[in-house]
């Protein structure tokens, strides 16, 4: 069976940069797995590829069956991302936010969800506000919420519990354990271990741009990971 | 405790490095060299060839000479306007960058005063105001009365800069908003008020620069630029006073638009061009609406032209030339970087299922209503104040109106594929670009509108209905064709990932 995500030889560059080396990797449905590594790894580049926001230079990268350099839209439709920094328009309201990724999904009933969403990551009251007031956690935990609405098959959470309050990590574990339960295939990028293993069943730890091991969480100790790092 | 000399010039030496350090993120530095080169060519230019220039006829010299209080007026009224507008005056390095460093409210108004220059109508007028000196003047006397223009226009921009940081600063206490905006709205009102009563016929007259236009070509310009010398020293230091007030305080204006309650609107129903588009312009125009800045840049940009079209009664040529400016002015607002009003939520934007063309469409048509209405309301005020042209400056209005519209949209669409800066337009005394970018883009619009305005002027003076239509279809081509490349590229999904990443990066 084809994994959900299904990366081979994968490679981007910007100008002389090469964010990501040649990475192969495959995560398939009804699992959550971590993607771990020091920064410049090339996590969120690869997120970035998932969600169809960046092409690939070079290989093939399959998300939920469609390749993302010929047809991204599809691919945006499977996915919901939650990007590494900021990822709100500064002037909208979160509840605007919502109701364009609805529109755009064609949610015609999404009302209900994302007033339940909103509550469970303690944005309820501030649904009418402009994002740009908000405190970077706020902005945090409406990105998870806005990755999450539209329940999509592929679940790309990039950076979730960076500045984020102990609620809030509580309510995007719950997002995790819901999308697992439903069958979605999850990708959680992090540099929180501990996080990770308690959100996600494997690991994939990225260095200088590729993939260096790939594991069981509970396997990924402490001691093992530092290692995988240098 | 710091005596008075020392923070000035420890204020003025944090001004220095602030300005080196802006200059090293200058992109292309070879081409802010050559434009900063030229402009200062355009400028010994202009305030000495018109001296030599003959043939005029003396009653349009007459005229010039009789407007040029006005003109120096102006330049000052219009300077408070932008310093108004942007929040007391521009910023050395956005707000989330300065937050880190020691800068205090004296490097920021000497900042800001550096910066003034680096905005179309301040540079438009003062072009104008030293070439029709030199005209009025001649080459007797030129030197010492483009000296006391010269200094006029710096103390004017002082002066503006010290209205401008008080009225920040009122803005910023408990009712401030409030006040600021009836007393904006009931000046506007005297104005128009004046003008319907006929009172504004003879305000050249009394203006206190008629005795500054006077003194202009004459022997007593000595005396005159030492008391300019003192008035600029004056308004530069006590500037400082209100610009420590102001920027004490906290920003009531945008705190309220962020912690306002903004109720969305239920999702549009089918439209003429489809409901996601119609979200999504929705959701730009909330981006332009809701940002203290733009808001305030558009209404000033608007009826500040407006007003001068009323009060000074301009005639139909010079009124071919504003819609140019005024649609100039407002791409300068955001329009030249127009993804910077997603900040960084493009990375977002960018994950949503739509097609790209979709994006483009939507942001270049916010865009093109902000172009449309800042460029149609001084051409409206001045209807009101001339009545209804002829038809043949009728036509050439309209026509010259449609060109310089698509014109400045295809330049600003273009620049905004090629060139995106990350931005935080949070703040009304931010810029869409960095200010050597700013310059190049005042300038490149500037003139590419004037000279298209002139043509139009030309086309509306010759008896010949079809003409300014026959000058028009090949300008509408043209940036038709750029407007069409802009697209293009943005649809190629790697240049798009470029501008994603780098108007989310800030």
């Amino acid at each position: 069976m084809t994994p959900v995500i299904d990366i081979r030889d994968m490679h981007v560059r910007f100008g002389e940069v090469e964010a990501v080396a040649g990475i192969d990797l495959a995560a398939d449905s009804g699992r959550a797995t971590a993607l771990l590594g020091r920064n410049g790894a090339g996590k969120s580049t690869t997120m970035k590829v998932l969600a169809g926001v960046v092409p690939p230079t070079s290989g093939v990268v399959l998300v939920a069956g469609h390749d993302v350099a010929a047809d991204p839209l599809s691919v945006k439709r499977a996915v919901g991302y939650c990007p590494d920094v900021g990822g709100l328009v500064p002037r909208a309201t979160p509840w605007e936010h919502l109701q364009l990724t609805a529109r755009l999904r064609r949610m015609p009933e999404w009302e209900a969800r994302g007033r339940d969403l909103l509550e469970r990551f303690e944005l309820g009251d501030v649904a009418h506000r402009v994002v740009g007031g908000f405190s970077h956690g706020m902005g945090r935990r409406l990105s998870v919420v806005l990755a999450a609405l539209h329940e999509p098959h592929v679940l790309l959470l990039d950076e979730p519990f960076d500045g984020v309050d102990p609620i809030g990590v509580e309510a995007t574990l719950e997002v995790v354990a819901d999308a697992r339960a439903r069958g979605a295939c999850i990708l959680l990028s992090t540099h929180l271990r501990d996080l990770a293993l308690e959100a996600c069943g494997s690991a994939i730890v990225l260095r200088g741009g590729s993939s260096v091991a790939e594991m069981d969480a509970a396997e990924l100790t402490s001691e093992a990971y530092r290692a995988l790092l240098d | 405790m710091r005596s008075w000399t020392d923070r000035w010039v420890s204020a003025a030496a944090d001004l220095g490095h602030l300005l080196r350090f802006r200059s090293q993120t200058v992109r292309r530095p070879r081409a802010a060299a050559l434009a900063l080169a030229s402009v200062l060519a355009v400028t010994l230019v202009l305030a000495v060839a018109p001296a030599w220039t003959t043939g005029i006829p003396a009653d349009r010299l007459r005229l010039i000479e009789d407007l040029l209080p006005a003109a120096l007026a102006g330049f000052l009224l219009l300077g408070i306007g932008a310093s108004m507008g942007g929040g007391g005056g521009r910023e050395l390095l956005p707000r989330e960058q300065a937050a880190i460093h020691p800068i205090g409210p004296v490097t920021e108004h000497l900042g800001a005063l550096v910066l003034a220059p680096l905005n179309l109508a301040w540079l438009l007028q003062a072009w104008t105001l030293l070439a029709a000196t030199a005209l009025v003047v001649g080459p007797q006397g030129l030197v010492g009365a483009q000296l006391v223009v010269v200094l006029w226009v710096l103390v004017a921009t002082a002066v503006a800069q010290a209205v401008g940081w008080s009225v920040e600063g009122i803005r910023r206490t408990r009712h401030g908003v409030v006040i600021v905006r009836a007393a904006t709205v009931a000046l506007a009102m005297s104005l128009l008020a004046g003008q319907v009563g006929g009172k504004l016929d003879d305000l050249a007259d009394v203006l206190p620069t008629a005795a500054l236009a006077e003194s202009l070509g004459g022997g007593r310009w000595p005396a005159v630029a030492a008391l300019l010398t003192a008035l600029l020293v004056a308004a530069v230091t006590l500037g400082a006073v209100p610009a420590r007030w102001a920027l004490r305080k906290p920003p009531r204006d945008e705190l309220r638009v962020e912690s306002g309650v903004h109720e969305a609107r239920p999702t549009p129903v089918a439209r003429f061009l489809g409901e996601d588009l119609a979200l999504l312009r929705r959701l730009d125009r909330g981006s332009v609406w809701r940002s203290v800045g733009m808001r305030r840049g558009l209404i000033v940009l608007g009826l500040g032209p407006a007003l001068v079209a009323l009060g000074a009664g301009l005639p139909w040529d010079t009124l071919l030339i504003l819609p140019g400016l005024g649609a100039s002015g407002a791409a300068l607002l955001f329009g030249v970087n127009a993804w910077c009003l997603d900040g960084r939520g493009m990375l977002w934007r960018e994950s949503l299922p739509v097609a790209p063309a979709r994006i483009f469409d939507a942001r270049a048509l916010v865009t093109a209503e902000c172009l449309v209405v800042v460029s149609a309301i001084p051409v409206l005020a001045g209807s009101v104040r001339n009545g209804l042209p002829t038809q043949q400056v009728a036509i050439a209005l309209m026509v010259c109106w449609l060109v310089v519209v698509v014109q400045v949209l295809a330049i600003s669409m273009s620049w905004s594929v090629r060139r995106p800066y990350a931005v935080d337009l949070r703040s009304p005394r931010a810029t869409p670009a960095p200010h050597a970018a700013m310059f190049g883009y005042a300038l490149k619009l500037s003139m590419v509108t004037t000279v298209t305005g002139m043509l139009f002027v030309g086309a509306a003076g010759v008896d010949v209905w079809w003409l300014p239509l026959a000058f028009g279809v090949p300008f509408l081509l043209w940036s038709g064709v750029r407007l069409i490349r802009a697209r293009r590229r943005w649809l190629a999904a790697p240049a798009r990932a470029e501008i994603a990443l780098t108007v989310a990066a800030g």
